[in-house]
């Protein structure tokens, strides 16, 4: 009898679909990874067994019981407990009120007691030495510590609750070595008391570092599940991406021209430090690696959306500083978001609005004056293969790959030279994909440049002239010709030791 | 259940012609006389006096991230004070007048915009703050006594002037037009519908958020100075806290108007129904003879009523 | 390799956990704290008698009612949200008290029943709150902006008109003394140490939390509306003792008499040092604000300005205080 076992498990977001029949199974006391590349559905399985989604079908039984959870309370009253990937912990409180919330030691009157909450604090970093990092004390404020610090007292949150079942999702991401090696010492000791650990994680030395058996996961469904000791590095990569097309390598699509429109000399913002690079007209630009190791950040620095801390950057020759969006759209570069919902589309209101807002504000003009827009807008969208009712229908009505058609077509009427796309395809239909990268294939060659970032390893491989692969914010590798599939790019982003190359 | 009643309700025009007919239907059977063409002008003069400054309100809540203006009361106060001591009676101040309230109250909106948006103060707390201090500054101006002459021209709104109208209602109506014309075909008017709609999108879209949404409170605060003026001709004179019982109504007709709290939807002219409705639901109580204390507890459980078609937020479970 | 975030060499403590932002998290109302002193200065230096025993009272009877509402108010405003309905709550219990007393008579048990209705009252307004906001998922501001229009209508309904007499041996209690220590100060600290034990308990924790982040409160398995509903029926509670205190302070009832304390509540938390975001922000903080108010008024009455002017300078100073209460609070939480 498995401690937890999915089956079937099946959820939609709005249009999209998360997971497709998904099953897992977990042993009592064993530590089993859970891996995917971006999207696969990973995530939302353990949001699920943790109780802070809800799943649309399937089942979760727990020690052979069915279970239903209605909420993550309900999850841990039956020993699940779950470390987010985007994190759990209020800013503005403090490290030990953050790793004992709801659970906060009382003292005989049934009080809070702040000395033994705060001496427990300090027992548990105690355990992580000198590896924790300056103001990492039990009083410091969550708001004033560092990544790596705020993913270590949300595993010590984590640790300090009583569970059967612990999720870590993606909780090494900003860990160094040295504390990366104090989790897995914790991690051990959960096995020794009989607890089971679910671990997801990008990086293959760490899950085959700590986990007993591996499970790969591929468009929301399961593909392959292995012990760790049967298996090989190679052999998963290949179940992440479907061996046949692992090695094939994209042929050149475009002929980029050998001017520099867009040149960045050690850039850091946001996550990402020290990158440099340039960008030729009509090529495209891809940004690889894992999510999130600074590939949305530059472009945001690029636009204006994040401050500069550091760098010098050069639109045509001349320099250019970010300071908010219009700037750059005066300067022809444009930027486009993935995240349709979160900052791309304005949903409440109707397809036209969306599509002249960026226009109007870059013309400076006071009227709108519906015509001469409608006209100017048209070839924009029948390029785009951009259908809807009528111009007054709200935005919503579109699918999500239309939606999105909108967002890009705003910036397009814009007439860029440079388009920042940041995941454009996240969550889209194929027939809509397919028909954005034969825009984009069209905009090359008209001499458009572009900088994608695609959480899509293949769809990043088959658009983009070069690819350079980023790790912890810096740039650790540049694919070109030859080396442009995803053997070589999964090498360079996941097997990549920090700093340390493995040569196939 | 809920959303089908409420995609039903989304037409709020429709939805409210019936209730303001219904209303009058039930006015008339309470009281004959109540939908008489006289009752009916009194009532739409009123309705225009709300309209006016809600038309503002609307500007400030369509920009979304909380926005209200609780200061509107003590601008049409202001605005009827100002106006009256200029005017004296006399018409030939009367462009002086005019250009003067609109210039001040303008300025009143601009500096609840700048709280807002540069010092990021709540729109709640930094109207709210603005009221005290533009009622303060009445009570140190007229020492609590009524003051300020309307000019007889601005007396003349509340006279007939076609089709049996007063021109105070023309005004509102063209208030109504200018209104549609600008959230419809100004850039300005757009901008105020996308940053309520999704600020972040229309940051990223190039839209200039932060001076939209001061120009969005000024503007209502130059409503509010308007209806003081109408206010100023309707009544001849003005006195401190005259325009305190407009702005709780006028938070009400944009909101029963279809605008969402959340701000990026919902147009002028619902509002506009909505003025009308409050101000015959609040004769209707009158003549009912229901006490003071009825009436209230009637708004305000109407708007809680409201609040379950109009003013949800979302769950935190996904 | 390091992670981007480099850690110094050795790891060096850096005293109790670094930062301005810090300090203030932990005692946001510093600042209140010195323009209390200040303000109380400036008191004594205009108003001679202003440090005497039977001034101080008398100052401490005339700010109380206000202070017991901003507690209430700190609360809801620490869980995110706002109660702009408590100075209706205020009216309503205050015109219950006085009916219910006059009803029964002059009497201990009139007294009793008078008191437990009024709190009762006052809990049952939040709760309406609490549950409109919480559970229905309304919006905070229109939300307890309608509840405070029906309190008043209700209240109205209760006493039309300001009036209505309590007996002398009711408000004797408030105005009185025991053992020479002023009831009022006995209050005081009676409502003070219950705000500062519930803010001792796990409730409190979980309020800061779902103010602070609701999401990851949620997904902490705080039981986020539980925990909202209760803010408001404490507001309630805080409220229903308020209009209890004006009953004592005015000897009548007055179905009005809440109407502008709504807005000094949350100027008086706000000037505390809580962020009307959330999370950031103590009790103390608004006790303090609550005095400052009532200093403010004293030195404006005291400095001999002219009567017409202080309502200006009054709205005046609290909207400059609110700006500055609303960035450095702001900075708290960042």
């Amino acid at each position: 009898m498995h401690a937890l076992a999915a089956s079937k498990i099946c959820k939609r977001f709005g249009g999209i679909v998360a997971l497709d029949g998904a099953e897992f199974a977990l042993d009592a006391g064993e530590v089993h990874a859970l891996i995917g590349s971006n999207g696969c559905g990973k995530s939302t399985l353990c949001k699920i067994i943790a109780g802070a989604v809800g799943a649309d079908a399937g089942e979760l039984t727990v020690n052979g019981e069915r279970v239903s959870f209605a909420n993550p309370g309900a999850a841990a009253a039956r020993g699940v407990e779950m470390f987010y990937q985007e994190l759990s912990l209020i800013p503005a409180m403090t490290v030990a009120e953050n790793i004992f919330l709801g659970r906060e030691p009382t003292g005989r009157n049934g009080l809070v007691d702040r000395g033994r909450m705060d001496a427990s604090a300090a027992r548990l970093l105690a355990g992580f030495g000198d590896a924790l990092g300056a103001g990492l004390q039990p009083q410091a404020t969550i708001g004033d510590l560092s990544a790596d610090q705020r993913q270590i007292v949300e595993i010590l949150k984590v640790l300090a609750r009583p569970s059967r079942i612990v999720v870590f999702d993606e909780a090494t991401a900003a860990l160094d070595r040295d504390q990366v090696a104090v989790v897995f010492d914790r991690i051990r000791a959960l096995k020794a008391e009989g607890r089971s650990t679910i671990f997801i994680s990008h990086r293959m030395d760490e899950v085959f570092a700590i986990a007993d058996r591996i499970t790969v996961m591929r468009n929301g469904a399961t593909v392959t599940t292995a012990r760790a000791a049967d298996t090989s590095r190679d052999q998963l990569v290949m179940a992440m991406v479907g061996a046949d097309q692992a090695s094939a390598t994209q042929p050149a699509r475009h002929r980029p021209a050998a001017e520099e429109v867009l040149t960045v000399v050690d850039l850091s913002a946001g996550k990402l430090a020290h990158v440099s690079f340039a960008l030729r007209r009509g090529e495209i630009l891809g940004l690889g690696g894992l999510h999130g190791q600074g590939q949305s950040d530059l472009l945001r620095a690029l636009y204006g959306v994040i401050p500069l801390r550091n760098g010098v950057i050069a639109i045509g020759g001349r320099r250019f500083q970010p300071k908010w969006p219009i700037a750059a759209m005066r300067r022809s570069m444009a930027y486009v978001s993935g995240d349709r919902a979160k900052n791309g589309v304005m949903a409440i209101r109707p397809i036209f609005e969306n599509l002249v807002v960026s226009i109007l504000a870059r013309n400076r003009d006071h009227v709108v004056a519906r015509g001469k827009l409608g006209a100017l807008l048209q070839p924009v969208v029948e390029r785009l293969k951009l259908k809807f009712s009528s111009l007054e229908a709200p935005v919503t009505e579109l699918s999500g790959g239309n939606q999105q058609k909108v967002v890009l077509a705003r910036l397009l009427a814009t007439e860029p030279a440079i388009l920042l796309l940041d995941d454009p395809t996240k969550g889209i239909d194929l027939g809509t994909k397919a028909d954005l990268y034969a825009f984009m294939d069209d905009l090359c060659a008209q001499g458009v440049s572009i900088l994608l970032h695609s959480s899509d390893d293949k769809e990043l491989l088959a658009v983009s002239d070069r690819v350079l692969v980023f790790n912890a914010g810096r740039c650790v590798a540049e694919l070109a010709g030859a080396e442009r599939n995803e053997l070589a790019l999964y090498r360079a982003a996941y097997l990549t030791e920090r700093g340390e190359a493995e040569h196939a | 259940m809920l959303a089908r009643l409420r995609a039903f309700l989304g037409r709020p025009l429709a939805i409210e012609a019936i209730a303001i007919l219904a209303l009058l239907a039930v006015g008339e059977a309470l009281s004959p006389g109540f939908a008489s063409p006289r009752q009916i002008v009194n009532q739409l003069i009123i309705a225009a006096l709300l309209g006016v400054v809600a038309a503002g309100q609307n500007l400030v809540i369509l920009c979304g991230q909380e926005g209200i203006d609780l200061s509107v009361g003590g601008i049409i106060s202001f605005g009827a004070f100002l106006g009256g001591n200029l005017m004296q009676q006399n018409d030939a101040n009367l462009p002086l007048a005019l250009a003067s309230v609109l210039a001040a109250t303008f300025l009143i909106g601009l500096m609840n915009g700048a709280g807002v948006t540069l010092l990021r103060i709540p729109p709640l707390v930094m109207t709210l703050g603005m009221l005290g201090v533009v009622n303060g500054l009445l009570v140190v101006l007229t020492r609590g006594w009524p003051s300020g002459r309307a000019a007889p021209l601005l007396v003349e709104i509340v006279q007939p002037l076609a089709l049996g109208l007063p021109g105070i209602v023309f005004i509102w109506l063209a208030v109504g037009v200018l209104m549609a014309l600008a959230l419809r075909r100004t850039t300005f008017g757009l901008n105020v519908y996308a940053i309520g709609a999704n600020e972040e999108a229309a940051r990223l879209a190039g839209v200039p958020v932060r001076r939209t949404r001061m120009l969005a409170f000024a503007l209502s605060g130059l409503f509010s100075g308007i209806s003081g003026l109408l206010l100023l001709g309707y009544t001849g004179n003005v006195f401190v806290g005259a325009g305190d019982q407009y702005m709780l109504p006028s938070i009400i007709a944009v909101v029963i108007g279809g605008t969402s709290l959340a701000g990026g939807s919902g147009a002028y002219w619902g509002t506009m129904a909505g003025a009308v409705f409050l101000v015959v639901l609040q004769s209707i109580l009158t003549t009912l003879n229901i006490p003071p204390f009825g009436r209230q507890i009637i708004y305000g459980v109407v708007l809680l009523a409201l609040m379950l078609f109009y003013g949800r937020q979302r769950r935190l479970r996904g | 390799m390091l992670s981007p975030f480099t850690k110094p060499a050795t790891a060096v403590d850096a005293g109790g956990a670094g930062g301005w932002s810090a300090s203030r998290s932990r005692r946001p109302y510093l600042l209140a704290a010195a323009v209390f002193f200040v303000l109380a200065a400036i008191n004594a230096i205009l108003q001679p008698t202003f440090l005497t025993f039977d001034v101080a009272a008398s100052n401490l009877a005339a700010f109380l009612p206000l202070t017991l509402l901003a507690i209430g108010q700190t609360f809801v405003i620490l869980g995110s949200d706002i109660d702009l309905s408590n100075g209706g709550i205020v009216s309503l219990v205050n015109v219950a008290v006085v009916e219910i007393i006059e009803r029964f008579g002059d009497s201990a048990a009139s007294y009793a029943i008078g008191i437990a209705a009024g709190l009762a009252l006052g809990l049952a307004a939040g709760a309406l709150n609490g549950v409109c906001v919480a559970y229905l998922r309304f919006q905070a501001i229109v939300t307890t902006f309608a509840t405070s229009v029906i309190y008043v209508g209700l209240a109205l309904w209760i006493l039309p008109q300001a009036g209505g007499q309590v007996p002398p041996d009711f408000y004797n209690v408030y105005a009185g003394a025991v053992l020479g220590v002023p009831n009022v100060l006995l209050i005081l600290v009676a409502a003070a140490a219950l705000a500062l034990v519930i803010a001792r308990t796990r409730f409190y924790y979980a309020l800061r939390a779902t103010g602070g982040n609701m999401q990851a409160a949620f997904f902490t398995g705080v039981p986020v509306a539980r925990v909202r509903l209760t803010a408001y029926v404490v507001s309630g509670f805080f409220a229903a003792l308020c209009g209890l205190a004006l009953v004592g302070e005015t000897a009548s009832g007055d179905p009005l008499i809440g109407g502008l304390m709504t807005l000094s509540s949350v100027t008086a938390v706000v000037l505390g040092g809580t962020s009307l975001a959330g999370c950031v922000g103590s009790v103390t903080g608004s006790v303090l604000g609550g005095f400052i108010l009532g200093l403010i008024n004293n030195v404006i009455f005291f400095a001999h300005v002219p009567f017409e002017w202080q309502g200006l300078i009054q709205g005046a100073i609290i909207l400059a205080a609110l700006s500055g209460g609303v960035a450095m609070a702001r900075r708290g939480r960042n």
